[in-house]
């Protein structure tokens, strides 16, 4: 049999974020549920988290007998979040490493607010906000690199060390980006070389979808060990001028450099050109122009300039940290380019594919747009490329946004990649659309924890989020975007301990919703009640916790566990119930004085009677003998058929026995054995 | 994640963590299988799979491991286990499960392999939360139906079990540990603790009453130890930080190293959550001679991994923002601590 499941949602009319035309088509599983035809009902309804509960129930044949026929199955179905980027355990470990970090930033939110502005701003140690937000987002960042759990593998791979290399991941990517735009004010002035930065590590990411640099680096990379002479080849000089135009000048992707690692090098542009024949010491005599030229060329890239602080070591280029000498430099070195551009070198160079690809690669270096289009494959590679060799001096994102558009245009986008949704959003200073990418390609995790960046770095998402709607319930953006995040995370047995901490930050709900999440918790795991109880203590929801004590002591008690019962209820101080529960036993000793019960019960009190000369100088325990004796007393009474009215009297004497005693049931028990005769 | 309170003479313990994608319900160190390894077993639970597992993993390489090697061995038990238990160094392992079931299993080169189980009908009604096992394979259970049961697994057969007590549910225990060969300590509710001596049947030889601590602050006991050379002392770890010493001598007084029976001693508070896990610590050294205490360690809801010792300061080796549900101290390297974070992953300390 299959069950039909519409994978990601059939009601788009009141969806909160519409969902795309290609998740529309229904896709069909089938599900092994083991029950003989003829099956008569089949009922679905939502389970914990993302899993939905399929219970299917077979006809009941009154003809056969049906023994040890089952009559029906219960099936979890567990439906996938559609990233398989991110594993589902890794998830949780991203969500319990980010409590600390986000709870770090709310409790120095609250501090600084705490202190009047002004004091706060005059105070000669003071640090910025937007630095404790980058420290948060470096923590962040943190998390989200190389966690990746062990294959499993029964075999101990001593080569495993080459395996465990980070795989970029399209999260960090947007987190990284995010970061960049937001929380780090330091970068601002070299903003486009740190997106230079930020292709080189994760081109590879938009692979997947369209022809990228990286993949055409990786396809050449295959091709290479079989190549005889490189520089005959045209995909040579195409992938090195690709290569150049996206700035790797040295180090060519970050999984490419992976890959390339493990054999124990890597390609650069400037390594790519000294592959070139000329170089080979037989063929240096008569191809002494072509070397010098290939070698010019290489020399000029290795010294281009950069408007950055620094550069990794081993990447290739003059730094710049001052505006006026970078200008300087780069004027200085686009006029050496010129110059070799019009060198009479070229015409004594005999072979056309290294003159043709010389002279292509120095183009892109003046920043002839249509080589720089030909040489890049998708708008971003575009689009550094001209911050490389176009308009190093872009600022502000204005002017970085027409930039992007611009680059749209002369390559429009075959596919939307998230990354690139999400870029666009941040360039066009449109915060709805970053959060709304933020949410629709990463989720609730994302979009609350990115929140923080947000609004550190803008003005307008500040308002914007802080915002109270009133159709939101009166709440902001900021909580809402939290509410459903502590609601995914209530949602698994192992992360719904860490959604308090979320919810306590929501100013207008949160407590409401935490008593309900508290509420809502199974009582009859030990080690999950006590837990329960210890959120209570720290959020200091005393009600709360005395009523999970009460469902705790009637879950025992209906169990059978009548110790751990009153035990709770004592705990909770319910003293309604305790009545009743003595009540009760009275009630069943009343029936029958040689019951089981009684002989229990009769041990109970015994304990209490004959610890006269109890420890630790406790007042009412001076009590509990008299108390006893008034209870045996009424219970004598009963034996020897007197009326009810004495009968409410031991209860009562009981009753406050129990109360009294710290713990009436534990101790009480023992002594039935050696109990002496009534 | 902090290290700190370790004494400025001393090189700052190593920590490395380790994450794992399921819960930890138990951990303990076994015998290594080569010098230079060290063997430790988990008790785990897979949410997602209802799948509960229990897996052996060898440790070699202290200075650099991000992720843990894959499993040496796995065994699946029928339900999650609640408890584990070995004796010092012997390859044995005694696992209790929530379905309340006892599995005796060896933890040699070969893998986990299952020796003996016990799973009779009226066994134990419910789960099973605390076993303990002797050197002669004599396993003690108890549980919150009230009932301590004894198994001799050394007998060789194995089978069926020895009821000691049956509490029918008014009374509850949570942990136990043998004192002697015919000795053993439980505890439970309200802050009790019972002494059991299998020559006098019929009940305790002799019970602490918890309530020196008063009113409502009483609490659970959650773990107990009892040191091989001083058996008449019983320590015990509890609710709100608590944790005392119960002197067999001196009946009626518990020493109180920790927790809200303080009272006006002055000794500062590390934890104020459940103690879930207290052990003897024979690696430090006490420095209090009259004390009449050992030194000990534990873990707490709140994070805190500990030793505290009567009269001092508690040194703290761990404050983790999540909490350390259990912990065990190597046997044979007494400087080696493995112990179990909430958020699904272990901690493994090496003291200097």
């Amino acid at each position: 049999m299959s069950v039909a499941v519409s994978g990601t949602g059939e009601k788009n009319g009141g969806a909160l974020v519409p969902y795309s035309d290609e998740a529309k088509k229904p896709v069909v599983y089938s599900l092994g549920h083991g029950v003989r035809p003829p099956i008569s009902r089949l009922a679905i309804s939502w389970s914990r988290g993302n899993s939905l509960r399929v219970s299917v129930f077979r006809e009941p044949s009154p003809s056969e007998d049906s023994g040890d026929e089952c009559g029906g199955k219960v099936l979890e179905v567990r439906l996938g979040n559609g990233d398989g980027e991110v594993s589902d355990a890794q998830w949780r470990r991203i969500a319990y490493g980010s409590v600390s970090p986000f709870a770090l930033l709310q409790s120095r939110r609250n501090s600084v607010s705490g202190l009047s502005k002004m004091s706060f701003n005059s105070s000669p140690y003071h640090v910025e906000w937007w630095e404790y937000v980058l420290e948060y987002s470096k923590d962040i960042n943190s998390l989200l690199s190389n966690s990746q759990p062990p294959p499993p593998s029964l075999i101990d791979d001593p080569k495993a060390v080459l395996k465990k290399v980070e795989e970029p991941t399209c999260l960090k990517a947007a987190w990284e980006l995010m970061e960049v735009f937001y929380a780090d004010k330091l970068s601002q002035a070299w903003l486009p070389e740190r997106l230079v930065d930020w292709l080189s590590d994760y081109d590879s990411l938009l692979s997947g979808t369209q022809v990228t640099v990286h993949s055409k680096l990786v396809d050449f990379q295959k091709d290479l060990i079989s190549l005889q002479v490189i520089e005959d080849d045209p995909k040579y000089w195409e992938v090195m001028s690709s290569a150049l135009a996206v700035g790797w000048l040295e180090i060519v992707v970050s999984s490419f450099r992976v890959l390339l690692r493990c054999v124990g090098f890597y390609i650069s542009v400037v390594k790519l050109l000294r592959l070139h024949g000329s170089y080979q010491l037989d063929q240096l005599g008569n191809r002494e122009t072509e070397n010098g030229l290939v070698e010019a060329v290489a020399v000029l890239i290795s010294k281009m300039p950069r408007m950055r602080p620094e550069l990794e070591t081993g990447k290739l280029g003059d730094c710049y940290k001052a505006k006026p000498d970078f200008i300087k430099a780069w004027e200085k070195w686009r006029t050496q380019i010129t110059k070799l551009e019009c060198s009479a070198f070229w015409v004594q160079c005999a072979h056309r594919q290294t003159r043709d690809g010389l002279r292509n690669m120095l183009q892109i270096m003046l920043g002839n747009t249509n080589c720089l289009c030909t040489a890049t494959c998708h708008w971003i590679e575009l689009y550094i490329s001209h911050f490389l060799y176009i308009r190093p001096f872009t600022v502000g994102l204005e002017s970085m946004n027409s930039l992007a558009q611009k680059c749209i245009q002369l390559k429009p986008m075959a596919s939307s990649h998230r990354l690139m949704g999400l870029m666009i959003g941040i360039l066009g200073e449109n915060i709805e659309v970053v959060l709304a990418e933020c949410s629709k390609g990463f989720g609730p995790w994302m979009v609350t924890h990115a929140i923080e960046l947000l609004t550190a770095g803008s003005d307008q998402a500040d308002i914007l989020l802080h915002e109270e709607h009133h159709n939101l319930g009166e709440i902001n953006m900021e909580e809402l975007h939290r509410l459903v995040y502590a609601q995914v995370l209530s949602a698994h047995a192992l992360t719904w301990q860490i959604a308090p901490i979320y919810l306590a930050s929501c100013m207008k709900q949160g407590m409401g919703l935490l008593e309900i999440l508290l509420y809502k918790q199974p009582v009859y795991h030990k080690q999950l009640l006590l837990k329960n109880i210890e959120i209570c203590r720290l959020y200091e929801l005393d009600s709360v916790s005395s009523r999970i004590m009460k469902i705790a002591g009637m879950y025992h008690w209906k169990h059978g566990r009548k110790g751990s019962g009153i035990f709770w209820l004592q705990q909770a101080q319910d003293e309604v119930r305790l009545n009743r529960i003595a009540q009760q036993m009275f009630d069943s000793v009343g029936k029958s004085i040689s019951d089981e019960s009684f002989r229990q019960w009769e041990g109970l009190i015994q304990l209490l009677g004959s610890e006269s000369n109890m420890v630790g100088g406790l007042d009412f325990l001076h009590n509990a003998p008299y108390r006893y004796r008034d209870f045996k007393k009424s219970l004598m009474q009963i034996h020897d058929g007197k009326t009810t009215d004495t009968a409410c009297q031991a209860v009562e004497s009981l009753v406050s026995m129990a109360m009294d005693h710290a713990e009436f049931a534990n101790t009480c028990v023992y002594s039935q054995y050696r109990r002496p005769t009534l | 994640m902090a290290i700190t309170g370790i004494a400025s003479t001393t090189t700052p313990s190593q920590i490395h963590k380790l994450p794992l994608a399921a819960h930890i319900d138990a951990v303990k160190w076994l015998p290594p299988l080569s010098p230079l390894s060290k063997l430790f077993a988990l008790a785990l639970f897979d949410t997602d799979a209802s799948a509960p597992s229990l897996q052996t993993f060898s440790f070699s390489d202290p200075s650099s491991p991000s992720s843990l090697s894959p499993p040496h061995s796995i065994w699946t038990p029928p339900s999650r286990i609640s408890s584990l238990a070995s004796f010092r160094q012997s390859p044995i392992l005694a696992a209790s499960t929530l379905s309340g079931s006892i599995h005796m299993l060896s933890a040699g080169p070969a893998g986990l392999e299952l020796l003996h189980a016990v799973d009779d009908k009226g066994f134990h009604e419910g789960p099973i939360l605390g076993i303990d096992v002797a050197e002669s394979a004599a396993v003690v259970s108890v549980g919150e139906d009230g009932r301590v049961n004894l198994v001799n697994f050394g007998g060789g057969g194995g089978e069926g079990f020895r009821r000691v007590f049956d509490g029918e549910g008014l009374v509850g225990f949570n942990a136990v540990k043998w004192a002697s060969p015919s000795e053993f300590v439980t505890g439970g509710y309200g802050f009790g603790l019972q002494w059991w001596d299998l020559r006098r049947p019929g009940g305790p030889a002799s019970q602490f009453k918890g309530n020196w601590s008063q009113g409502k602050s009483s609490g659970l006991v959650h773990s107990i130890d009892v040191h091989p050379s001083r058996k008449h002392t019983c320590l015990a770890g509890g609710s709100s930080g608590t944790i005392f010493a119960w002197d067999l001598r001196w009946q009626q007084q518990p020493i109180v190293l920790s927790g809200v029976g303080t009272g006006e001693a002055a000794i500062p508070l590390l934890s104020e959550s459940e103690v879930w896990e207290v052990q003897y610590d024979c690696y430090a050294k006490s420095s209090n001679s009259s004390a009449r205490v050992l030194p000990a360690m534990f873990c707490s809801e709140d994070g805190i991994l500990a030793m505290v010792e009567q009269g001092e300061e508690p040194i703290e080796l761990l404050a983790e923002p999540c909490a350390i549900n259990s912990f065990d101290i190597d046997q044979q390297n007494p400087s080696d601590v493995i112990c179990s974070l909430e958020w699904e992953s272990i901690a493994i300390v090496i003291r200097p």
